[in-house]
């Protein structure tokens, strides 16, 4: 018995060490080509670009140190303020306008036949390229296009959605390719919720307003907190949809429907003469990183609630 | 929205066969199946040059990201310790970033390294942009996966690396194979990075071709019918892909949002 404890123990530590020596090498192992490939291609050029943004370059000759002058310049150039200004808008009230449609679907969906199969149709725009939606949305909207006959139809004017109205036009067909994914996620978290609940609510009287009100906003709350961090997230990414509404008249859509994405593609590699403003650019992806973080904590703090469990 | 969706895809397939004059002549009426429009989509707009580069792009990068995004989602969903979830973070954090912020050091860097309007190039940034997502959307999967095997597998005096590639692979397949089909959706439509990095028409990608082809309608006059077509090719993949797989990739997309 002595004997059995006393080589138990000498086994155990022997062999405990290597074994978490042995443990740790394999996991290094299995881990590093992800980590190096992602550390030399995602968050070298991610830290790089703070410290280009402090300097003027063209990616050519050498740098030559500016300090802050490109932020304070960003500030003062009307061309940039109005792609920020765009940015917000598709972030915040784009935001808005996506949530409200998704719960209006959801609520419309509840009771429908074919749920899944009008899910499926309403998802379907996630998974063709933006450029393609982009193409068939301005189509739509052209002057002799399907909305504008439409409008006729009714005999109202037709106004020239692409010409005085552009933006208008892409902001409203961001919120119509982006909606099925919400509605898809928050079905999801809805058909969760049993029930037995909305039964139980509705022998109490209760509308469907107030249901939503009272059982499904708060039964799904992470989700929606979750999915508005996406949205965020998301929306500061948008570049190929409003970027194509340049394809037929110059190699830029006009410079009032920018955003940043497509700031800092005209300010670099975009239109027919290239800048190149390596350093000036960088400054906008700088304040644009800077967005995403900022949008995406106060959004966790705004909407922090206790967790309901089910 | 449902009825708006499907008479647009709908509209879509029924323009591109149809000869330019008619699309404005009698826009409802059924088409005269010109399916000549895809011949000159496929000829004059280089669709096939660049049908070809995005079918290669595709069917490399997307299993290259699975290839090397699988043992370090395993090793950090299956590992406890502070060095697996500071590295999970890390590599959540990606998802955040937007690419048009790091691409102008990624442009620089590429072209130290004669990258730049390379095929090779891109593919190497293609794996680089879609690892964040597919290492988190994996680490989540093997997290997920039950732990008794993987102990009895130890117990036999399997290692890690051999548990690994017996056992939990095999195990995740589901979980890879919708990685797989994501990334390629996603790298099938991508178009900005093609676009900073390929400069030349025999190296471009799908997405460029069309853009290409929509530059230059303004000089030879708009022929609608075959732009339509063009867009039908880039399309018709996908659409194909989901009516096939439709409910895996809606589940894959919205993953990691539900409990």
């Amino acid at each position: 018995m002595a004997v059995l404890v006393r080589e138990h123990t000498t086994v155990h530590r022997g062999q405990g060490p290597t074994i978490t020596r042995q443990r740790r090498r394999a996991f290094l192992v299995l881990a590093l080509p992800a980590v190096v490939l992602y550390t030399i291609f995602f968050v070298g050029p991610t830290v790089a670009s703070f410290w280009v943004s402090l300097h003027a370059w063209d990616g050519v000759t050498e740098m030559r140190w500016r300090g802050l002058d490109n932020f304070t310049l960003l500030f003062e150039d009307e061309v940039f303020l109005a792609a920020f200004r765009n940015t917000l808008a598709i972030l915040l009230a784009g935001g808005v306008l996506v949530f409200l449609l998704s719960f209006a679907l959801l609520l419309g969906m509840r009771a429908m036949t074919g749920r899944r199969f009008a899910r499926s149709v309403i998802f379907f725009p996630n998974i063709i390229a933006p450029i393609v939606l982009s193409v068939l949305w301005g189509f739509l909207f052209s002057t002799d296009g399907l909305v504008n006959a439409a409008l006729g139809g009714m005999g109202l004017d037709a106004p020239n959605w692409l010409g005085d109205h552009l933006f208008l036009v892409i902001f409203l067909g961001l919120i119509w390719t982006n909606t099925g994914f919400y509605v898809t996620i928050l079905m999801a978290s809805t058909d969760r919720i049993p029930r037995y609940f909305y039964e139980a609510a509705e022998l109490d009287g209760a509308g469907p307003l107030q249901q939503f009100k009272h059982i499904t906003m708060p039964l799904t709350w992470d989700v929606v907190t979750i999915s508005a961090v996406i949205w965020t997230i998301s929306s500061l990414k948008v570049f190929d949809f409003i970027y194509a509404f340049g394809g037929t008249s110059n190699d830029l859509p006009p410079i009032h429907t920018w955003n940043t994405a497509v700031f800092i593609y005209g300010q670099t590699f975009g239109g027919r003469v290239p800048a190149y403003s390596f350093g000036y650019a960088s400054a906008s992806a700088v304040i644009t990183l800077v967005s995403v973080v900022v949008f995406v904590l106060l959004l966790r703090r705004v909407m922090r609630r206790d967790p309901i469990q089910f | 929205m449902v009825v708006v969706n499907l008479a647009v895809l709908a509209w879509m397939l029924i323009t591109s066969l149809r000869e330019h004059r008619e699309i404005f002549a009698s826009p409802f009426a059924w088409p005269s199946f010109a399916w000549d429009n895809y011949a000159e989509a496929w000829r004059s707009a280089d669709f096939g040059v660049a049908a070809a580069n995005s079918l290669v792009l595709v069917a490399t990068a997307a299993p290259a990201v699975v290839v090397v995004a699988a043992p370090a989602g395993y090793a950090l969903g299956r590992s406890i310790g502070r060095a697996a979830a500071s590295l999970t973070l890390y590599f959540a954090l990606g998802i955040g970033v937007p690419v048009q912020v790091i691409v102008i050091p990624l442009f620089v860097l590429m072209e130290r390294l004669s990258l730049v309007n390379n095929l090779f190039g891109l593919f190497l940034l293609y794996v680089t942009v879609s690892l964040p997502f597919t290492v988190f959307l994996l680490t989540g999967y093997f997290a997920s996966l039950p732990a008794e095997l993987e102990e009895a597998a130890a117990i036999d005096g399997a290692s890690r690396l051999r548990t690994f590639w017996t056992i939990m692979l095999p195990l995740a397949r589901s979980g890879l194979i919708t990685a797989l089909i994501l990334n390629a959706i996603g790298l099938w439509n991508e178009a900005f990075l093609a676009l900073v990095f390929v400069q030349s028409t025999d190296k471009q990608t799908l997405p460029l071709a069309l853009l290409g082809f929509l530059a230059k309608q303004q000089y030879s006059g708009a022929d609608y019918g075959v732009l339509f077509a063009g867009v039908t090719i880039l399309v018709l993949p996908m659409l194909l892909l989901y009516v096939w797989l439709g409910r895996r990739i809606v589940e894959g997309m919205t993953l990691g949002t539900g409990k």
